[in-house]
């Protein structure tokens, strides 16, 4: 039961905020992109700002990585 | 690193300003700017200069379009020693001449491209009726309709014989044929005299007729479809007789069109820096910045020209601030392609740290620790070398090119750390050990490697940050600070956990109390706030070890599926097709994912963005040189 409720929680640290950056990352997508085809020269900006909300399932996945080892 | 700049203030007599000008543009080596002192009066453009800069814009205007409708705008260009007026007058009438030529040529391409388009529009029509339309002449009281349905348009038709029987009774035949492309072909036959009310009915229900056009000759398709094809055959004559001209007219005129683009580009720029000119009546005064390494040249130059009639002075460095500067940036041979990368952000500041030479460190190895494989630098290292090769010094193409060598180099090291020739190949092959640890099974170590790794990568911003605002002592104190407490969190962690030994707890603790009301004097109340975005910045290094972990594990996937498709040779192409999947995405994600780091983690805390480029006043040339100094006492071919 302990490994269910460990898998369980590790796949939710890394789970929730991958769905969290997915819709993040669906809103920043298109609004960057129109912005871009007006001025090529955001590029840069789209980077990162795409990039940003990457931030949250890299922490949700080092959440996970610490559960993971603990239990182990 | 961004070179010292000097501002110099060169004076003269009035009379001698646009020959004083003419040498400056020679030398390419002031970056010119509005004078500021007050007594003095701007230059303005005459009237006759105002009329002479709008006919010049206008021809220039007219040598871009016929050099880029020849396509001859790249090429070397024979400058000549000196310009006239005359020479301006001639290039500007042949600049117009070939535009215009070159505008009917490409009328005349459209014209035949529309043209053959029709042709196979009927063509098909032609096909779909043959039979029927022979004997169109045999139908003396009788007036044909060629009309083309949409792709699916399928309940049109029935609503056409609906209609038309409503309107002309049984007066009419109707034949549909679909045709190759998705479109129907319909031929409407009615008699002579129904036809008008034929006619607006197609036009009122906006069916596409295709009327017979008359330079085909007569109202029969029979007819016409002939002296069509005999013109298919003719089109691809005249377009090649077309793009002859075009080579020919390329070769007779591109050299003098290139030559006059420059000569062209030379004067405007000579009429727009007169404005920037401060004026008495006697005298002329000109400002502006050059690298304080060449200043010896413009002495020289302006001494060799005028003598003592033109005197050139530093402006003290109390007298203009920072912000006013032009910025060039100049690094080694070797740390200059990742200029490109620095590129990507607006730059840095005169005054301010470039941090071209950091990234140059930084970028390879961040990304060679997150691909880690022999195998996949090596693919990469050849990649480089192909894009080496096929580009040319100075583009963007072969900056890239050398970008991906140290890139390579990095993944092949980190590789050899972690023991990885395309995953886990080199182990069952060649029995390749890992010299640091595995990255599949060391999750923890590989985490607090990228975790250090981002503690000194920030930390680093941060000194960097006290040194770039080394003129401003509060601020400076604050961002060491700042640094100071990142060092202490980071010690009292690691002391909390036993990695330090448990005596640096109690003293990291209370100087982390000491220190806080003290950056809140310094940086205010947002400074608390800032000192936890900066601990997250480095927990945000992490992605250097999640996105290494999802690269190895891509690469063992690809590797099993050789023993679980049954058979070798599908599991070999399966895994081949993975493999290749895996390195496209390890080559896209830790690129972007290094560049985050440094944008955002990195530069955030010392970069100081919004420099001016310095843009001496020179000649023209096609690709101009974005940042480096270049001293040159020749005029300058583009």
């Amino acid at each position: 039961m302990n490994i269910v409720l460990t898998a369980l929680a590790a796949a939710l640290a890394v789970g929730v905020p991958a769905l969290a950056t997915a819709w993040a990352q669906s809103r920043i997508g298109p609004a960057i992109s129109a912005s871009m085809a007006e001025k090529p020269e955001l590029s840069t900006t789209a980077i990162l700002l795409v990039a940003i909300p990457e931030t949250m399932v890299i922490l949700g996945f080092v959440v996970a990585v610490v559960i993971l080892v603990r239990a182990a | 690193m961004i070179i010292e700049m000097a501002k110099l203030r060169i004076l003269g007599p009035r009379e001698r300003l646009e020959d004083v000008l003419r040498v400056l543009q020679d030398l390419s080596l002031v970056h010119l700017s509005s004078p500021e002192a007050a007594p003095l009066a701007r230059v303005e453009l005459t009237p006759a200069q105002d009329r002479e800069r709008r006919h010049l814009a206008s021809a220039l205007d007219d040598v871009e379009r016929a050099l880029s409708a020849l396509g001859v705008a790249e090429g070397s260009a024979p400058v000549a020693a000196s310009v006239t007026r005359a020479d301006l007058a001639r290039w500007a009438r042949l600049a117009s001449r070939v535009r215009r030529e070159t505008e009917r040529l490409a009328a005349r391409t459209t014209a035949l491209e529309e043209e053959r388009a029709l042709i196979m529009k009927y063509q098909q029509f032609f096909s779909a009726f043959r039979a029927l339309l022979e004997s169109e002449t045999r139908w003396p009281n009788a007036t044909t309709y060629h009309v083309l349905l949409r792709g699916g348009d399928t309940a049109t038709i029935p609503q056409l014989r609906v209609t038309l029987s409503a309107a002309i009774g049984e007066e009419f035949q109707l034949f549909s044929q679909p045709l190759a492309s998705g479109e129907t072909a319909v031929l409407i036959v009615v008699s002579a005299q129904v036809a008008g009310r034929v006619e607006r009915l197609l036009a009122e229900a906006r069916v596409q007729e295709i009327p017979v056009p008359e330079v085909y000759g007569g109202k029969s398709l029979t007819d016409a479809i002939p002296r069509m094809l005999a013109r298919l055959g003719d089109i691809p004559r005249e377009r090649e007789e077309i793009r002859t001209r075009l080579r020919a007219l390329g070769r007779e005129h591109g050299a003098a069109l290139r030559s006059a683009r420059a000569a062209l580009n030379d004067r405007l720029r000579a009429l727009g820096a007169l404005p920037l000119t401060g004026v008495t009546t006697r005298a002329f005064v000109l400002e502006g910045w050059v690298p304080a390494g060449s200043r010896h040249l413009l002495d020289a130059g302006l001494g060799a020209a005028f003598g003592e009639d033109v005197v050139v002075s530093e402006v003290s460095r109390e007298e203009w601030e920072s912000e006013q500067a032009p910025v060039v940036l100049s690094n080694p041979r070797l740390l200059r392609p990742f200029e490109t990368l620095v590129g990507l952000m607006p730059l840095p500041r005169y005054g301010s740290i470039d941090p071209t030479p950091f990234v140059a460190v930084f970028f390879p190895a961040f990304f060679g620790l997150m691909v880690g494989d022999v195998g996949y630098g090596l693919v990469l290292a050849a990649l480089g070398l192909v894009l080496h090769a096929r580009s040319r010094p100075g583009t963007t193409l072969r900056n890239v090119a050398e970008i991906i060598g140290p890139c390579a180099l990095f993944s092949i090291i980190a590789g050899v750390l972690f023991g990885e020739l395309f995953g886990d190949l080199g182990r069952r092959w060649f029995g390749m050990r890992p010299l640091l640890f595995d990255r599949a099974d060391a999750l923890l170590p590989f985490l607090l490697l990228a975790v250090a790794i981002g503690a000194v990568h920030v930390l680093l911003g941060l000194v960097l940050g006290v040194v770039s605002a080394r003129r401003h002592p509060r601020q400076a104190m604050g961002r060491g600070v700042s640094a100071l407490m990142v060092v202490l969190v980071i010690v009292g962690l690691l002391a909390a956990v036993d990695v330090l030994p448990r005596a640096f707890f109690t003293p990291a603790a209370l100087a982390l109390l000491i220190a806080f009301p003290v950056l809140i004097v310094l940086e205010g109340l947002v400074a608390p706030i800032e000192l936890l975005a900066t601990l997250g910045n480095i927990l945000s290094y992490a992605r250097i070890m999640a996105l290494g972990v999802a690269s190895v594990m891509l690469a063992v996937v690809a590797n099993r599926m050789v023993g679980a498709m049954g058979s070798v040779v599908v599991g070999v192409v399966f895994a081949l097709l993975f493999h290749l999947v895996n390195f496209a995405i390890a080559m896209f994600s830790p690129t972007i994912h290094a560049l985050r780091l440094h944008y955002v983690e990195f530069f955030g805390k010392f970069f100081s963005p919004g420099g001016v480029r310095y843009q001496p006043f020179g000649h023209w040339t096609r690709v101009p040189d974005r940042s480096r100094p270049a001293p040159r006492n020749s005029r300058q071919a583009a």
